[in-house]
């Protein structure tokens, strides 16, 4: 549940960054654009997750 | 026998960095301009409708209309300030920064709130805080779509 509420609150705004991107005059940069921003979204999501697991509090 | 300014600067045209020609930008009259601003924070995409961008108008009002729309159903609360007596403003920063956040959606948070819907916090439903957070991001997220809507009218971007 809580990776998929994440997921899709990447999808969201990574599609939003990219739309008003100013450096990407194509299409296809943008589609690029909010691919990448997307991964980073859940990549460093992942890996925040992964590193705060052991933490207590 | 063409110089070197006139050979280069023919072939340069040719060779633009550019999908479109930079010279196409210009900005709307003042009104317009107005106009596009606070429709855009009223309805997400509604600034781009004003100014002919009308698949990204309906991208826009989709993704964050539906994300402000997805936080209620998942039991999410309007915020609005709270007054502390004990905080440095008056009031408690969190309730200020986040009722900041969401009204960022414009009507979508004036019409939940005049409905009454979101208006109470619903501590017993596992998902409130996800709702919270998608309000908040839908919110947000205009603030920049008011400002992409801004670039164009001022003639700054495509």
């Amino acid at each position: 549940m809580h990776v998929l509420m994440m997921a899709l609150y990447a999808a969201i705004a990574a599609t939003v960054l990219a739309a008003v991107e100013p450096g990407a005059e194509t299409t296809r940069e943008r589609v690029i654009h909010g691919l990448k921003t997307f991964g980073y979204f859940l990549g460093i999501g992942l890996l925040l997750s992964w590193i705060l697991y052991p933490v207590p509090w | 026998m063409q110089s070197t300014d006139e050979a280069t600067g023919s072939v340069a045209s040719q060779y633009t960095d550019h999908a479109y020609p930079l010279d196409d930008l210009k900005p709307y009259p003042m009104p317009i301009r107005v106009v596009a601003v606070v429709v855009a924070w009223l309805v997400p995409g509604g600034g781009h409708l004003v100014l002919g961008r009308f698949g990204r108008a309906a991208l826009f009002f989709a993704l964050l209309a539906g994300a402000f729309v997805f936080g209620l159903i998942l039991n999410g609360r309007l915020f609005w300030p709270v007054a502390d007596t004990e905080a440095a403003l008056g009031f408690d920063l969190v309730t200020v920064l986040w009722s900041f956040a969401q009204i960022g959606a414009g009507l979508c948070y004036i019409v939940s709130y005049l409905l009454g819907i979101g208006t109470e916090f619903q501590a017993q439903a596992a998902t409130f805080d996800y709702g919270n957070t998608f309000m908040i991001l839908a919110g947000l997220l205009n603030y920049l779509v008011i400002h992409d809507a801004f670039d164009i009218a001022a003639g700054r971007k495509h």
